[in-house]
């Protein structure tokens, strides 16, 4: 049963071998443009592009409805319940307890609860 | 040299001792306060859970197991390779296999944090394509000028793009753990990362193929809540699967597994991760997770057709499936 498993970790860690060097292959094309990018991420506040394309299955786990992209604070917003849930590095907080929510009258009154 | 290393030795007896016995006895050699809150054992209230061996109030447990995973985020995938000596990995391709997902199919990770499933589920599809292209190539060795036309037509493949994996997970540096490990091995098309609790997820009715969650329903404070909402998210005809540790039916290797779990794993945690706690907690919560049969009845219950368990490793680890129809 052991020789089983260590030949399975074997043939397993080729396969890993074989996709490493795949993916090897792409980044040793463009390391200098890769680091590149994660300094000007650092410096730009890692505003990562926020995929829009998962709005179309992304909702207010509240209230289940459909939330709005806002560029600007880069938050995701639900009018309805007037809150917004931050957006950090590209990734959505979608947990209700760190939205925040949206004063009616000032805009950007209170500043997001997360980074 | 030594003398550390009886200290080390005493400690891991004592908790063992401890752990075997299940005593209420005080807090363990390096365990501050937060460990020391109400010991009682007898308490069956609504509001309180359990938190490995302890008991705690409900609120808490969630705030307690995100601590925990904080901790561990970043020496995660070390911590596992070393704990199930690389068996993780065998676990979890094997889910795959059992999925055995179709080019197209969308695939909800929850708890995916480091994004194994996810990842694996990519490169699945991806083999999956290549093989039908190359099946599509070889039935069309002598193609008329008619099909060579059709291929000109429908020249981009969306078939990898069209799957898509998203990544759910109620910890942020879990996350961040698995967006750099997808960064580094070139994997962006098709993965999203989503910071959502599994009792509440943030995904439209009617949505996935394929509701995973590996390692992390044990972690939940209510998981009939999880259950509920993995039958949400899911379309009719999807599949919920969900890879956790069990209970072993061997007596013999019961006894090799508990001795493992509460003598081996803590010290390696201590030393790896430089935290006991955390992988006390772990060991811990794996005993006061249902075993087999009352988990399976629990995802019936949550209204899921057709549930069955496979064991894995002489049911150290168990995969349950399920059906939305």
């Amino acid at each position: 049963m052991f020789r089983n498993v260590l030949g399975k970790l074997v043939t397993e860690t080729v396969h890993v071998h074989r996709y490493v060097k795949h993916a090897a292959v792409i980044q040793r094309v463009t390391p200098s443009s890769v680091f590149v990018r994660s300094f000007a991420d650092v410096k730009d506040e890692a505003q990562r592009p926020f995929d829009t394309s998962l709005l179309d299955f992304l909702v207010c786990p509240l209230s289940k409805k459909p939330l709005r992209y806002e560029a600007k604070t880069n938050e995701l917003i639900n009018e309805e319940l007037g809150i917004a849930y931050p957006i950090a590095d590209g990734i959505p907080n979608m947990i209700p307890q760190e939205a925040r929510l949206i004063q009616k009258d000032s805009d950007t009154s209170t500043p997001p609860a997360q980074e | 040299m030594a003398a550390p290393m009886r200290l080390l030795v005493r400690r891991v007896i004592r908790l063992s001792h401890r752990n075997i016995h299940v005593s209420a006895a005080g807090a363990s050699g390096r365990s501050g306060c937060c460990w020391g809150t109400s010991p009682c054992r007898c308490f069956s209230d609504d509001r309180n859970t359990h938190f490995g061996f302890e008991t705690v109030p409900e609120a808490e447990k969630a705030k307690r197991v995100y601590k925990v995973f904080e901790n561990v985020a970043q020496k995660y995938d070390v911590m596992n390779d070393a704990m199930s000596l690389g068996i993780h990995r065998l676990w979890k391709d094997t889910l795959l296999h059992v999925m055995h997902p179709q080019p197209g199919a969308r695939l909800l990770d929850v708890g995916g944090g480091t994004g194994d499933i996810a990842f694996r589920f990519l490169e699945y599809v991806c083999s999956q394509q290549e093989r039908q292209k190359r099946r599509a190539t070889r039935s069309m060795q002598t193609p008329s000028w008619q099909d060579i036309s059709n291929n000109y037509s429908t020249e981009d493949e969306d078939g990898p793009r069209e799957s898509r994996a998203v990544v759910c997970d109620i910890n942020k540096e879990m996350l961040k753990v698995g967006k750099q490990k997808a960064d580094s091995m070139g994997i962006g098309a098709g993965l999203s990362w989503v910071v959502g609790d599994a009792e509440e997820l943030p995904f439209d009715d009617d949505q996935f193929d394929i509701y995973t969650i590996a390692f992390g329903i044990r972690n939940v404070t209510h998981i009939d809540q999880a259950l509920q909402e993995a039958l949400r998210v899911l379309k009719p005809g999807g599949r919920f699967m969900c890879l956790e540790f069990s209970k072993v039916t061997n007596p013999v290797l019961a006894r090799l597994y508990d001795a493992y779990s509460f003598q081996m794993i803590p010290v390696l945690g201590e030393v790896i991760a430089g935290d006991w706690k955390s992988y006390q907690y772990l060991v811990e919560s794996i005993r006061k997770f249902p075993d087999q049969e009352e988990f399976k009845h629990m995802i019936e219950d949550a209204g899921f057709y057709c549930v069955q368990y496979y064991n894995f490793t002489g049911g150290v680890v168990a995969l349950h499936s399920g059906f939305k129809l």
